[in-house]
């Protein structure tokens, strides 16, 4: 978005009184809950895993939409059409991870997934992977904060002409304020009233966008005089978005979905699963905030095609990114455009306080409550929760303020950790022999391998620069050179503490001799056996 | 084994059974089907319709395999989680 120093906008007086309601019902959601989140760190971080399966969801959903959310999926549909929607289908890791990994992780009781590592692996490899997890995770939540603050004080310049620094700082500070009084009680009743907020005002202004651009049938016939009918297929593919492309995204959904960690969502549905309040409902929590995310990219898709009819020829990607935007700002009757505001805050919001809450969960319970003080008391480890909700926060501002192209470097680590690590966080769910050693090398291997295959080799003029899919299967490949040798040349896991996992988390997939070993010391009935 | 089959003891329902992979695919499916069938319907197209209207079937299948299978587990599992949850502190103790 460029930065300009007239107002886009002009809000009215009711518009303002939309935003400061918004904020006033948000923040008083901290008052409520404050007793609730100060009882223990359980209830602090995950509400005292007992949790409906909707409020999860509409956390799920709210945290799968974030401040750019609207901006990319404009981007890929209105330069792909309707078959853009593949792009953020990845989130449909939700469906075969609601009846596989979130149940296996629900059942293991890891507070998060850093935690996990400790539970599935044993020795000193385990407690290695707990400490960079740990420490991966606190530092990338603080990213992840700098990044969408940072995006947040660009969109008060856009539509305000306020400096950088005040809608990144104002709204976050907002945020910071339910998140320390409440902690995940916060978190998730703020989500639940923002994911309905987004959702309903997502919705009315994509009906609008339908209704300005002539209707769903003016839509069809505009696009169709343009010579832009293919626009309307999902499954259009050509040299721009070829077939491997849609393949590969789909394995990527689906079965990632068996896997934990293999991509960056995983780690805030991971608290949310934990959160719920059975196995059941942290089945149907992930479902279902999964499925509310495409049912809502459903609508997206078409309010951008009716943008695309009404202004064809735009080639610029910053000017197009920002086409859901302008539909609401530009088109929306006075009076709703504050409505609209306060939906975006609460997409806004609901990602901060996510981010915030998580990234200090990994500081105290991976942290603060495993390597620096075990015995700490359950005041204390609250206390050590908020201190480490204001580090984060200060963190962010100096991030969000400091760094210039965050979009490429945040990219670039998300891609550091889904590419060279999606096999192996299969592999760590699915069979018994692949041991703490061999994923650590994974995660050590895909760093390095990652800054080749990305920049290294193609600035070299080695290879050339690949499109991302070849660039996802080539650095699998060449991470897994690396890790099943591992796995092979070093010993497995202590059977003592596979046999404890197995029997309270029941994993899936290739775990024969754990199995034998759990029937053999009578902790699984022989007769259960027959039932599979 | 019927795939609606309502009635599960604790310990087979632990079990991982076809039961679950069929919720998957249906899970899965449901999304692809609502995915395009969302937009599909909006724009008035028939294929919108109808995939929308596949995906609601198939989540009421997924619904109809799977729960009974979640509830007999969860119910067990709940009773055994204030247990689990000592053990662990034991497990993952650092100062060992």
């Amino acid at each position: 978005m460029p930065a300009c120093t007239m107002a886009l906008v002009e809000f009215a007086y009711l518009d303002w009184c939309w935003v400061a309601i918004f904020i006033l019902v948000m923040i008083t959601c901290g008052v409520i809950f404050y007793r609730l989140g100060k009882r223990s760190e359980s209830e602090f971080f995950l509400a005292g895993r007992d949790l409906p399966w909707w409020l999860p969801a509409t956390s799920i959903y709210a945290t799968h939409t974030a401040t750019d959310t609207p901006m990319w999926i404009t981007g890929v549909i209105y330069k792909y059409g309707m078959r853009g929607v593949w792009f953020p289908f990845f989130c449909a890791w939700c469906a075969v991870s609601s009846f596989v990994s979130a149940r296996i992780f629900r059942r293991s009781l890891a507070m998060s997934q850093a935690e996990w590592q400790n539970l599935r692996y044993s020795g000193l490899g385990s407690e290695l992977l707990r400490g960079w997890l740990a420490g991966w995770q606190t530092f990338m939540n603080m990213f992840v904060l700098a990044w969408v603050s940072a995006a947040m004080g660009k969109v008060g310049t856009y539509l305000f002409a306020w400096p950088h620094w005040v809608g990144l700082v104002a709204f976050t500070a907002i945020c910071a304020i339910y998140v320390l009084s409440a902690g995940y009680w916060g978190v998730i009743m703020a989500d639940f009233q923002q994911g309905l907020i987004a959702f309903l005002v997502i919705t009315i202004v994509c009906c609008w966008g339908i209704y300005e651009a002539g209707g769903p049938t003016a839509i069809v016939q505009k696009l169709q005089a343009l010579g832009e009918g293919w626009r309307l297929n999902p499954f259009h593919f050509d040299k721009e978005f070829p077939f491997a492309w849609f393949i590969t995204l789909f394995i990527m959904a689906t079965v990632g979905g068996i896997g934990m960690g293999n991509f960056i969502d995983w780690y805030p549905e991971a608290q949310r699963i934990q959160s719920a309040r059975t196995v059941r409902d942290a089945s149907y929590s992930i479902y279902a905030g999964g499925l509310a995310t495409l049912f809502r990219n459903g609508f997206w898709v078409v309010a951008i095609l009716a943008f695309y009819v009404m202004f064809p020829n735009i080639t610029s990607q910053t000017e197009y990114e920002m086409g859901w935007y302008r539909l609401a700002f530009e088109y929306m009757p006075m009076g709703m455009i504050g409505v609209f505001f306060a939906a975006i805050l609460a997409i806004h919001l609901s990602t901060i306080s996510t981010h915030l809450n998580l990234g200090a969960l990994y500081a105290t319970r991976d942290l603060y409550h495993h390597y620096v003080n075990p015995n700490a008391s359950q005041r204390r480890l609250v206390q050590v929760g908020r201190i480490n909700t204001i580090l984060l926060l200060i963190g962010c501002f100096v991030l969000g303020l400091t760094m210039k192209q965050i979009t490429e470097w945040l990219i670039f680590a998300l891609w550091l950790q889904a590419a060279g690590i999606w096999i192996p966080s299969i592999l760590q769910v699915v069979w018994w022999r692949f041991n703490s050693w061999a994923y650590l090398s994974a995660w050590v291997a895909n760093l390095v391998m990652s800054w080749l295959v990305v920049w290294v080799l193609p600035a070299l003029g080695l290879i050339p620069k690949l499109p991302e899919y070849q660039q996802f299967w080539l650095l699998a490949v060449l991470v897994a050179v690396v890790y099943l040798p591992i796995t092979f040349l070093t010993k497995p896991d202590d059977m003592d503490h596979l046999v404890r996992y197995y029997v309270m988390a029941r994993p899936w997939g290739f775990w024969g001799p754990v199995r034998r070993e759990a029937i053999g010391r009578g902790l699984i009935e022989p007769n259960a056996d027959r039932s599979q | 084994m019927s795939l609606f089959r309502k009635q599960w003891t604790p310990r087979e329902a632990d079990e991982w059974t076809v039961h679950d992979f069929v919720a998957s695919v249906l899970a899965m499916a449901s999304y692809v089907l609502v995915a395009v069938g969302v937009a599909g319907a909006l724009l008035l197209r028939l294929w919108g319709f109808v995939a929308l209207g596949a995906g609601i079937i198939c989540i009421i299948l997924m619904y109809l395999v799977i729960d009974p299978k979640l509830k007999a587990m969860s119910e067990a599992f709940a009773k055994r989680q204030r247990q689990y949850l000592d053990d662990i502190d034991k497990t993952t103790r650092w100062e060992r």
